[in-house]
C-alpha cells in the first residue's frame, strides 16, 4: 500500500496552517498548486471532487468548517483509506478541541503536531482512536503532572481500550437512532426508501467488560426456533465497530464486544423496506410572468393522530437568482435562506430495530446500569415536483 | 523592510534561546516552550528558521517531552537540507535514544530514521538495532518502521545489518500484535507463505494494519482452490467492518483470489455488492465518491451486476455534484433492455435540476443510452420533450440535438409511417438550428433522404454496424490493468497507474503494487516469467473473447515450460512461494521455536514443498539470502534491479535512478567504446502486443532505471538506444559511477530482441547484461 507524502491543513484562502511532512517528496509550497486547482473548477469549491491530480502529485482532501484537510502523495495510493483517514483526523481533533476550526488549530498547534506524529508514520496511518491518543498526548492543562508513557493499547490487541479504567458508577447508555431516507417522484411514486440505523453507545464501565447485545434480528430468532411474527427485522447490511467480534457474529449472530470507553457507534445498518412517507408534500408551481413564480406547497401528515412529529423541516429549492420571496404559512414559520426555504413541523417516532437485551460481564462482577432509548430521525426525504 | 524585520526577530529569538539553554531558573521551561512554539509556527508558514539550529538543540537536550517533540519536528524539517547540521542532530538524537523514558526513546528513534540523509545512514543502524530489542513494544514498533525508512534511503545498509533477519525473529516471537503487523508489512514472503494463517490472525491487527495486510494477501496466489476458499471464509467477516478501507481491501482480496474461477468470481461480485452500497449511503460524500469509482469499474466489468438494483444510484438532492456525476455515469452503464425506461425517466428528472452542469450531464446520459437503441421510441419522446422545455441550457445541449436527429431518422427507417411527421419536424428544427453542426447534419439527412430512403438507410443506418461501445470506453487491456490496481487511485482516475505516476520518481521512491509482487516471486527471471504468463493467462480467461488468439499465443509460448494446465499449477506454486520454500524452513531451523507459539503456521509448508520441481531445490542456498531481502521490502523502494539480479550475481550492481547523460555525450561514448557483450532475449507475447510504437518498452525500462536516449522504427522492426548508470556507492566512494549503453533491435514478428552493450567499466558489463536481459524478459508481463 502506498503511503502519503505529507499532510496539510489549509484555511479557506489557501494558507497553510499545518504542514506535516512524512516522506520528504512533496514540499510545503505544493499546497499552492493544490489550492489553485481547487479554485479553478467552476462553481463552488466544495463541489470539487475530493481527488485531484496535478503534475504527478495526487491531492486527496476533505473540507471541514473553514478548513481544508489534505494529503498529498506521489504514489498510487489507496483513495478510500486516505479519505477515511482524513475524516478520522477530524474526529480526533474534535475530541481534543471540541470543534475543529482555524482558531482551535492556531491555539493548539503543538498538540496538533504531536497528534499528527502519532496518527501517521512514514505516510502510513497508525492509530486514530482519540481516546487512546488522549492517554499519552495531553492538552496543556494536564500535561505537567504525569509522566507520559505509551499506553499498552497502542500496541496490544485491544487497541481501542486501555486497561485499568475506573468509574464510580458503571453505566451504559444506548441510543438506537434510525433515519428514514425516502425519494418520491414528481408523479407521487415512492422511488426508493430505506432506513439507516445506528446503535450509539456511551459506556462508562470499569475494567475490561465483555458486553453482549441481542437484537430482534430475524436470522437469529429463526435460528433459535422462535416466532418471528411482526417483531423481527431483516438487517440488510451491517457494519460493526472494530471492537465487535465479527467471527462470533458470523457463527451465531450474537454481538459480543469489549467496548471503548466513552461514546462510539457500535453498529450501523441499512434496511431497504417500503416505508410510507410520514409526511406527504405536494407542490404546485404557477408562473405569473417571466420573473414571478408562485409555489403552493401542501404538506399532509400520514401518521396516527395521537403521535406528533417534531422538528420537521421542508426544504424547497428555488432558482438561485430568486430575490426576496414573500412567504405565507398557515402553520410554523418559514424563512428564506439562499437557495432554500424551510417550514418547521413535527415528527413522530417510527418502529424499528428493538434491543432485546444488553449484558455486561466483567471479572470483578460489578453491577452496571444499561439505559436504552429509541430515536427516529427523518433522514433524507426527497419529494420531487414537476 | 520586511526581511530586515524578520532577521531582527530571528536574531532576538536566537539570543533568547541561548540564554535559556543552560538556565535552571523557575519558569525557564515555560519560556522555552513559548519560544519553541514561535519557531514552530514560523516554520509552518514557511519562514526559514534554520539559523536557530544549534540553539534549538541546546535548549532541548534537557527538556521535557513536549519541547523535545517540537525540537524533533524542527530537526526533521531542516536536517535534510542542511547536511552539515545533521551530524549535530544525530548526536542529539542518539543520546535521546538512550533515554529512560520509552516515549522519548521511541520518538527520538522515529525522528532519527526520518532524517533522510543518505550519507549518514551508518549512524542510524546502531539505534535501530537496539530499538528492535527494546523492552518496550512502542520502541520496537518504531524501530521496525525505522528499518523501512532505512531501506528507503539505503537498501544496502539494511542488507548489511541483517535487519531482515532480526525482523523475522520479531515477526515470529513478538507477542505484540502491532509489531507483528509491522514485521509482516516488511516480510511479505512470510505473509504469503501463510496467507490463511495470517488471515486468521487478522483480528489482532489494528484497523489500519488490517488494510495493509489485506493488500498483501490480495497479491497472494493460492496453491489450490481450497486454500482460496479458506482465505475467503476467514476474511468474510471483514466485509462488515466499519472501516470502509478495510471493506474495500477485503473486496480486493476476494476479487483477485478468484480471478481464475469465473463462476466464483461472479459470486464475489454479488457478495460484495451490498457492503459497498451501504458505504455509499452511510459514509461521507468523499468516501462515497471513492467507493462509487470502484463500483463504476465493477459495473463496466460486469454490466449485469446492478441491472435490477439501479435505484441505489439515483441522485440525492444533497449529493455533491462530483458524486452525482459519477452516479450518472453508472446509471448510463447499467442501462439495458429491462431498465432503460426507468433509468431514462429518472435521468429526465435531473434535466430540471438546479445544478446546471448536472442537468446537462443527465441529458447527455440520455443521449448516450439512446444510442444503444434499447427503447428508442421512449427515449426520442423524452428528447423531444427536452427540446420543448424552454430552458436555455437544455436546448443548448447540442449533443442532444445531434443525437436526437440521428435517433429520429433511425426510428424512421424502422417504422416509416408512424415517424414521418416526427422526422419532418425534427429535420425542420435542425435545419433552422443556429448551431452549425446540427444544421449540417439535418441538411445531410435531408439530402440523403431526397436521394432515396433506401440509400439514406444504407448510409445512416447500415446493417450490422451496431454501436457496441463508445469511443471513450477503454480497451479491455487497460481495464484489466485498472482492475489489477483495485483500491488505488488508478480506479478513481480510470487509468492504470503508469499513466499518471511520474516514472522517474516512482522508480526512485517506491515501486509499488504489481512490480513489487513480481519481485517477490522469482530468484531467477525464468520463474517470474512462468508465473507471469500464467497470470496473464488467467486475466484473459475472464476478458472478452476477442482476446482468444492472444491467449493461445501466450499458452503456446509457455508451452516449453508447461504443456498441460495441471502442470502449470505446479509451476505457479513454486514461483510464488519460492522465497518461502527457501526461506521458511531456513528460518525455522535457524532459530529455536519458542514453545507452543505459532504452531499453526507450520502445517502449510508441506503443501508448498510437494510441487517443487527439482531445479528449484538445486538453487544454491545463497539465493535465499538474496531474494527475501527484496521480497521483504517490495512494498517500498526497491530499486528492483537488485531483485532481478541473478543468484549469485557476478558483481553487485545497482543502477542509478536518475542518470545524467545527454545525447551528445551518448554519441561520443558510443563512438569511443567497443561492444562488451551482446544479448538476445525472447519477448513475451503480451509485450509484443503493446509494441505498436516503440514507446511502451521505453516506459517499461525506466522502471528498471534503464533510460531511452532514442527510439524509432515501424512494426515489426524497432530500434532503441538505452543508457544506464551504476549507482555511486557511498560505502566505497572510489568506485566509479560508470555508464552502460545499449543498442537494441526488436523484431516483433519473431518476438526477439537483440542488443549490443557497451560499458565504461567492462567488468560490470555481465552484471548489467543480466539486468537488462531480465528487464526485457519481463516486458509485458506486468
Amino acid at each position: 500500500m502506498a503511503a502519503a507524502s505529507a499532510l496539510y491543513i489549509l484555511d479557506l484562502k489557501g494558507r497553510v496552517l499545518i504542514w506535516r511532512d512524512y516522506r520528504g517528496d512533496v514540499p510545503a509550497s505544493q499546497a499552492e498548486r493544490f489550492f489553485a486547482k481547487v479554485m479553478e473548477g467552476e462553481g463552488d469549491p466544495s463541489s470539487h471532487a475530493p481527488v485531484i491530480f496535478d503534475d504527478g502529485v495526487t491531492y486527496l482532501f476533505i473540507q471541514h468548517n473553514n478548513l481544508y484537510l489534505m494529503t498529498a502523495t506521489r504514489q498510487n495510493c489507496n483513495a478510500t483509506s486516505m479519505l477515511l483517514f482524513l475524516h478520522r483526523v477530524v474526529d480526533v481533533f474534535k475530541h481534543y478541541f471540541e470543534e475543529l476550526e482555524e482558531e482551535s488549530l492556531r491555539d493548539n498547534f503543538v498538540v496538533v503536531y504531536e497528534l499528527l506524529d502519532e496518527m501517521m508514520d512514514f505516510g502510513y496511518p497508525q492509530y486514530t482512536e482519540a481516546r487512546i491518543l488522549s492517554e499519552f498526548i495531553k492538552t496543556d492543562s494536564y500535561r505537567m503532572e504525569v509522566v507520559q508513557r505509551p499506553p499498552m493499547a497502542v500496541t496490544n490487541a485491544v487497541s481501542w481500550r486501555s486497561e485499568g479504567i475506573r468509574h464510580k458508577k458503571n453505566e451504559v447508555f444506548l441510543d438506537v437512532v434510525e433515519s428514514v431516507n425516502i425519494l418520491v417522484n414528481s408523479n407521487g411514486q415512492v422511488v426508493r426508501s430505506e432506513v439507516v440505523g445506528a446503535l450509539k453507545f456511551r459506556t462508562y464501565l470499569s475494567g475490561m467488560p465483555e458486553c453482549k447485545l441481542g437484537l430482534n434480528d430475524r436470522v437469529l430468532l429463526e435460528a433459535q426456533g422462535r416466532s418471528t411474527k411482526g417483531k423481527a427485522i431483516d438487517l440488510d447490511d451491517i457494519k460493526f465497530h472494530q471492537c465487535v467480534r465479527l467471527a462470533r457474529f458470523e457463527n451465531d449472530r450474537t454481538i459480543s464486544f469489549i467496548p471503548p470507553d466513552g461514546a462510539f457507534d457500535l453498529m450501523t445498518y441499512r434496511l431497504s423496506t417500503q416505508v410510507r412517507p410520514l409526511i406527504w408534500v405536494e407542490a404546485q408551481v404557477e408562473r405569473h410572468s417571466r420573473s414571478r413564480v408562485e409555489y403552493m406547497v401542501k404538506a399532509r401528515s400520514q401518521f396516527k393522530e395521537r403521535s406528533t412529529a417534531t422538528s420537521v423541516e421542508i426544504e424547497l429549492p428555488v432558482p438561485a437568482d430568486a430575490t426576496c420571496p414573500g412567504v405565507r404559512t398557515s402553520m410554523g414559520t418559514a424563512i428564506y435562506a439562499p437557495e432554500r426555504e424551510a417550514l418547521l413541523w413535527k415528527i413522530k417516532s417510527f418502529p424499528g430495530g428493538k434491543v432485546r437485551y444488553l449484558k455486561i460481564i466483567e471479572k470483578s462482577g460489578y453491577q452496571a446500569l444499561p439505559w436504552v432509548r429509541y430515536i427516529t430521525m427523518a433522514g433524507e426525504y426527497e419529494i420531487r415536483m414537476s | 523592510m520586511n526581511v530586515d524585520n524578520r532577521r531582527g526577530e530571528l536574531g532576538e529569538l536566537k539570543s533568547q534561546l541561548r540564554q535559556l539553554a543552560g538556565s535552571r531558573a523557575p519558569g525557564a521551561e515555560d519560556l522555552k516552550r513559548e519560544l519553541f512554539k514561535k519557531v514552530t509556527s514560523y516554520m509552518t508558514v514557511g519562514i526559514d528558521v534554520s539559523a536557530l539550529f544549534s540553539e534549538m538543540i541546546m535548549c532541548a537536550s534537557n527538556a521535557d517531552i513536549v519541547l523535545k517533540k517540537m525540537c524533533y519536528l524542527y530537526l526533521g524539517n531542516y536536517a535534510a537540507t542542511n547536511p552539515e547540521l545533521a551530524l549535530l542532530t544525530i548526536n542529539f538524537l542518539q543520546k535521546d535514544c538512550q533515554d529512560e523514558n520509552p516515549m522519548i526513546r521511541g520518538l527520538a528513534l522515529r525522528s532519527l530514521c526520518s532524517l533522510r540523509v543518505p550519507n549518514l545512514v551508518e549512524y542510524f543502524t546502531g539505534p535501530i538495532k537496539q530499538g528492535l530489542k527494546d523492552a518496550n513494544p512502542y520502541v520496537r514498533s518504531v524501530a521496525a518502521m525505522g528499518v523501512l525508512k532505512l531501506h528507503h534511503i539505503s537498501p544496502a545498509s539494511v542488507k548489511d545489518n541483517e535487519f531482515q533477519k532480526t525482523l523475522k525473529v520479531l515477526v515470529i516471537q513478538d507477542p505484540d500484535a502491532q509489531i507483528l503487523y509491522m514485521g509482516r508489512v516488511r516480510s511479505r514472503d512470510r505473509t504469503l507463505g501463510t496467507a490463511s494463517a495470517t488471515a486468521k490472525r487478522m483480528k489482532e491487527f489494528s484497523e489500519w494494519a488490517q488494510c495493509l495486510v489485506l493488500e498483501l494477501v490480495s497479491k497472494y496466489v493460492p496453491a489450490h482452490a481450497n486454500e482460496t476458499f479458506d482465505i475467503m471464509n476467514v476474511l468474510e467477516d471483514r466485509l462488515v467492518h466499519a472501516n470502509s478501507a478495510v471493506v474495500l481491501a477485503t473486496c480486493k482480496v476476494f476479487l483477485h483470489l478468484t480471478m481464475s474461477m469465473a463462476d466464483v468470481h461472479q459470486q464475489v461480485y454479488e457478495r460484495i455488492k451490498s457492503p459497498l452500497v451501504t458505504l455509499i449511503t452511510t459514509g461521507t460524500s468523499e468516501l462515497a465518491y471513492a467507493v462509487l469509482s470502484h463500483l463504476h469499474m465493477l459495473i463496466l466489468r460486469s454490466p449485469t451486476l446492478f441491472v435490477s438494483d439501479y435505484k441505489f444510484f439515483y441522485c440525492r438532492y444533497s449529493d455533491p455534484s462530483y458524486v452525482k456525476k459519477l452516479k450518472l455515469e453508472i446509471l448510463t452503464a447499467i442501462a439495458n433492455e429491462s431498465n432503460t425506461y426507468e433509468i431514462v425517466t429518472e435521468l429526465s428528472e435531473y434535466a430540471t435540476n438546479v445544478d446546471v452542469p448536472i442537468a446537462r450531464e443527465s441529458i447527455r446520459a440520455v443521449g448516450r443510452i439512446a444510442l444503444r437503441r434499447y427503447d428508442i421510441n421512449g427515449i426520442v419522446d423524452r428528447l423531444l420533450q427536452f427540446l420543448e422545455m424552454d430552458t436555455d441550457y437544455v436546448t443548448a445541449e447540442t449533443l442532444v440535438r445531434l443525437e436526437m436527429l440521428t435517433a429520429c431518422i433511425k426510428l424512421f427507417f424502422k417504422r416509416p409511417p408512424q415517424c414521418q411527421s416526427m422526422l419532418g419536424a425534427a429535420l425542420k428544427a435542425g435545419i433552422h438550428d443556429s448551431h452549425q453542426d446540427v444544421h449540417d447534419r439535418a441538411l445531410l439527412y435531408y439530402r440523403l433522404l431526397q436521394e432515396g430512403v433506401g440509400l439514406a438507410e444504407k448510409v445512416i443506418n447500415p446493417k450490422k454496424q451496431a454501436v457496441a461501445d463508445f469511443a471513450e470506453s477503454q480497451s479491455s487491456e487497460i481495464k484489466d490493468r485498472i482492475f489489477d490496481e483495485f483500491n488505488t487511485l488508478a480506479v478513481v482516475y480510470q487509468k492504470p497507474s503508469y499513466m499518471f505516476l511520474n516514472k522517474e520518481l516512482v522508480g526512485n521512491t517506491e515501486s509499488e503494487s504489481l512490480m513489487g509482487e513480481r519481485e517477490l516471486s522469482s530468484p531467477s527471471a525464468h520463474d517470474g516469467f512462468l508465473h507471469q504468463s500464467e497470470f496473464s493467462d488467467n486475466d484473459m480467461l475472464l476478458s472478452a473473447s476477442e482476446k482468444e488468439d492472444t491467449r493461445l499465443i501466450s499458452t503456446g509460448n509457455g508451452a516449453d515450460a508447461y504443456s498441460a494446465p495441471e502442470i502449470s499449477i505446479l509451476d505457479v506454486a513454486p514461483a510464488v512461494s519460492s522465497s518461502l520454500l527457501l526461506e521458511a524452513p531456513a528460518t525455522v531451523a535457524s532459530q529455536p521455536k519458542p514453545a507452543g507459539t505459532h504452531q499453526r503456521e507450520m502445517p502449510l509448508l508441506p503443501e508448498f514443498e510437494t510441487p517443487v520441481p527439482s531445479s528449484r531445490q538445486a538453487t544454491p542456498p545463497l539465493a535465499s539470502q538474496a531474494v527475501p531481502m527484496d521480497d521483504l521490502f517490495s512494498g517500498l523502494s526497491v530499486p528492483d534491479t537488485a531483485a532481478a539480479a541473478p543468484a549469485p550475481p557476478p558483481q553487485q550492481l545497482v543502477l542509478a535512478p536518475r542518470p545524467s547523460l545527454d545525447a551528445k555525450a551518448f554519441q561520443q561514448k558510443w563512438g569511443q567504446l567497443s561492444v562488451a557483450l551482446t544479448v538476445e532475449e525472447k519477448l513475451a507475447p503480451t509485450g509484443i502486443m503493446k509494441l505498436a510504437t516503440p514507446q511502451p518498452l521505453n516506459v517499461h525500462m525506466i522502471d528498471r532505471h534503464i533510460f531511452c536516449m532514442a527510439s524509432g522504427g515501424k512494426p515489426p522492426n524497432f530500434k532503441y538506444f538505452f543508457y544506464a548508470q551504476s549507482q555511486p556507492n557511498f560505502l566505497d566512494p572510489s568506485a566509479q559511477a560508470g555508464f552502460f549503453l545499449v543498442e537494441l533491435h526488436v523484431d516483433t514478428a519473431r518476438a526477439m530482441a537483440s542488443g549490443k552493450i557497451k560499458a565504461d567499466d567492462v567488468s560490470l558489463a555481465p552484471a548489467f547484461a543480466e539486468l537488462f536481459r531480465v528487464a526485457l524478459a519481463r516486458f509485458g508481463l506486468l
